[in-house]
């Protein structure tokens, strides 16, 4: 999620940002910027790291200065990224940073109100290094922050007066957000105190993908992320992702995939591609998967299902399918066992495709196949 | 206790294309399956199985005291808060994609009931030659002492299953599931099977992301005199990308294979280099 992506929602949610405007590629800037108060600070909206370091935030003294700023910030693309919208707001004086957020422990199934008096920096360094500094509270799920919970961390931090209400206002917006948007992370960092008031100056989330069927704005950041060939695979139900080697790979199983890659790199082999099929596979989504992998144009292709609730005899019709329907396809090497495999092993044997119960073996199978094709090449 | 072979088993989706299919593997593997819950199905039969409308009703006719989803994602909330508002002492939940909230409410709720839920997005569980709750092949080991608790499906069967090609049995197959928020950790898992009296080794199949084996590692050291022998799955794995399971995710040194190797090292867990290597080290041991 870009930063202003995350600002529009902390402004949904009554946090306190600078005083800024977004400026979306195509709008009339000049327009956009006559009126606001400069100097301030021109930041380019890409989804990269560090866009300080690429010199993608910038302050401009003037109107004018601001415009060519934008202008040169609207014709970048960066490793394939374009900037899609500018933000530009308001200098500040900063007279302290902290930090605050809604996270979730997955594995301890809690949700917690952690908060720091030092901020703008990452809060597991601070943990290590500075641990008395930070606040965490767990939270209940039913009830959220409190107000004397949101209350008695602003003290801890040492806000004072009418900042403590304004603080303790913001933590209990932050779960608003979290409940709302169903949020693992919610993260203002710095949240600063300066004479105008208090503001959340940076913002991360993390949403849940799988909450896309109830959450607009989780389908609207899931299909702005996605490369062409992973809108494709996701379309078609299995996870993908492009590697640098070239053995096309076709597992079920994420782990199991992940084995077949660790497997494959120890003995130098590089993989193309992971693709889990996903269970309960298709034909024809075992079928796409492969027409997927041929796109990579790798050297061989490695097949290796262990079949609970996907069953070998579907994805061999798919492997003959695909051999017959693709005649410059390269080399499959299968490995078939688990639900079906008779049927599944049964099928390819009449289509004369060989195949393997043996995961190693396949493996090595698929070294030869490389080291041939080295000889002919 | 978390299954036995006299577990009375209800499937929640019966009725569904996946729900008829396991069904039947379950039934040959000789499950105890009572009932069937597929809303506005009731009075149904599959393969002799009755069919009911709620688990209200299906377990008044049956006791059944175990139930096993295969509900599409978004109602798998509901479906297992029913199960659990029901008292169903143990509820599987094989789905996957199941939002992380809906998992945390009905984590709660099975805490506030001292009951156990297990996955989502995951094989289910196998008490070799007694009882299959689950999608797992059926042929993978035969009963013994090692318990096998797995993050991943599909790898764990591979494992399982040249467990049981060497000639060693298993006392329970444990898959907890591929997400982050699980009815069950890692944790929880081995707890349980390190007072099981019918276990003597545990197995554990991990893969990157979350914390769950560093958290697992801490509760070993202190606590757990039975080997522990660990595969992690993802040392090639690339930082910052979901590989397949939505908790498998590296971000910055949170959640690496190298981590989670390391801190299970320390606690004295035995590593398994590849998936293979598992049963060598149990033969090794006895």
């Amino acid at each position: 999620m870009l930063e202003y992506e995350s600002k529009e929602i902390f402004s949904k949610f009554d946090i306190p940002l600078v005083k800024n405007i977004l400026i979306l590629k195509g709008e009339d800037i000049e327009e956009k910027v006559r009126g606001f108060s400069f100097p301030a600070i021109v930041k380019a909206q890409i989804a990269i790291g560090s866009r300080k370091k690429a010199g993608l935030i910038k302050i401009a003294k003037s109107t004018y200065e601001a415009i060519s700023l934008c202008d040169e910030y609207f014709n970048i693309t960066i490793a394939g990224f374009h900037v899609e919208a500018i933000l530009i707001e308001e200098l500040v004086t900063i007279e302290h940073e902290y930090y605050c957020s809604i996270a979730l422990d997955t594995s301890g199934r809690q949700f917690y109100l952690i908060a720091s008096k030092e901020g703008g920096i990452d809060i597991e360094e601070v943990s290590k290094t500075n641990p008395d500094a930070v606040v965490k509270e767990s939270l209940s799920f039913q009830e959220g922050v409190s107000e004397v919970l949101a209350n008695e961390v602003a003290c801890q931090l040492g806000f004072s007066g009418k900042q403590i209400v304004t603080a303790s206002q913001i933590f209990m917006n932050l779960w608003d957000i979290a409940l709302n948007l169903e949020a693992q992370l919610v993260e203002i960092n710095p949240l600063v105190l300066t004479p105008l008031g208090i503001f959340a100056v940076d913002g991360k989330m993390i949403l849940d993908d799988a909450a896309a069927f109830r959450q607009p704005i989780v389908q609207k950041l899931q299909h702005k992320k996605l490369t062409a060939l992973e809108k494709l695979s996701k379309k078609a139900g299995f996870s993908f992702i492009e590697l640098s080697g070239d053995i096309g790979i076709l597992a079920n199983g994420a782990g199991l995939t992940m084995a077949l890659l660790d497997v494959l790199s120890e003995l130098g082999l590089q993989p193309a591609n992971f693709l889990d099929v996903g269970g309960g596979a298709s034909k024809e989504r075992v079928y796409k998967a492969l027409e997927l992998i041929f796109k990579l144009k790798p050297k061989a292709v490695l097949v290796n299902i262990f079949g609970g609730i996907t069953r070998c005899d579907i994805v061999a019709q798919a492997i003959i399918q695909a051999l017959n329907d693709f005649s410059n396809a390269p080399p499959i090497i299968i490995r078939l066992t688990g639900t079906n495999e008779k049927e599944g092993i049964a099928l390819l044997k009449e289509a004369n495709i060989e195949a393997f119960q043996d995961v190693m073996e396949a493996v090595k199978k698929v070294k030869e196949v490389l080291s041939e094709q080295d000889v002919y090449n | 206790m978390y299954i036995t072979e006299n577990s009375k088993v209800i499937i929640q989706g019966i009725t569904g294309k996946q729900g008829i299919f396991h069904t039947h593997l379950m039934v040959n593997y000789g499950t105890n399956i009572v009932a069937g819950v597929t809303p506005g199905k009731g009075g149904q039969e599959i393969y002799g199985i009755p069919v009911f409308n709620t688990m209200k009703d299906a377990i008044q006719e049956t006791c059944a005291d175990t139930s096993i989803l295969f509900v599409p994602a978004r109602f798998t909330l509901s479906a297992a808060m029913e199960s659990l508002i029901a008292g169903i002492n143990m509820t599987c939940i094989i789905t996957e994609n199941v939002p992380v909230f809906d998992m945390i409410k009905l984590v709660e709720k099975a805490r506030e009931k001292r009951l156990h839920l297990i996955g989502p997005n995951c094989p289910g569980m196998l008490i070799p030659d007694k009882i299959k709750l689950g999608i797992m092949p059926s042929d993978m080991c035969q009963y013994g002492d090692v318990a096998v608790i797995s993050k991943s499906g599909t790898l764990s069967y591979e494992i399982t299953k040249a467990i049981g090609n060497s000639g060693i049995g298993v006392s329970a197959y444990v898959g907890i599931g591929g997400d982050p928020v699980r009815g069950t950790t890692m944790r929880e898992a081995v707890a349980y099977y390190s007072e099981d009296a019918n276990t003597k080794i545990i197995v554990l199949i991990g893969e990157i992301g979350s914390d769950e084996e560093e958290k697992t590692a801490e509760f070993i050291k202190s606590n757990v005199s039975k080997p522990v022998i660990a595969y992690i799955a993802g040392k090639s794995a690339p930082e910052g990308k979901r590989m397949g399971h939505a908790g498998a995710i590296i971000s910055g040194d949170f959640g690496t294979a190298k981590g989670k190797i390391e801190a299970l090292k320390a606690a004295g867990a035995l590593i398994a280099d590849l998936p293979w290597d598992v049963p060598k080290i149990i033969q090794k041991l006895t």
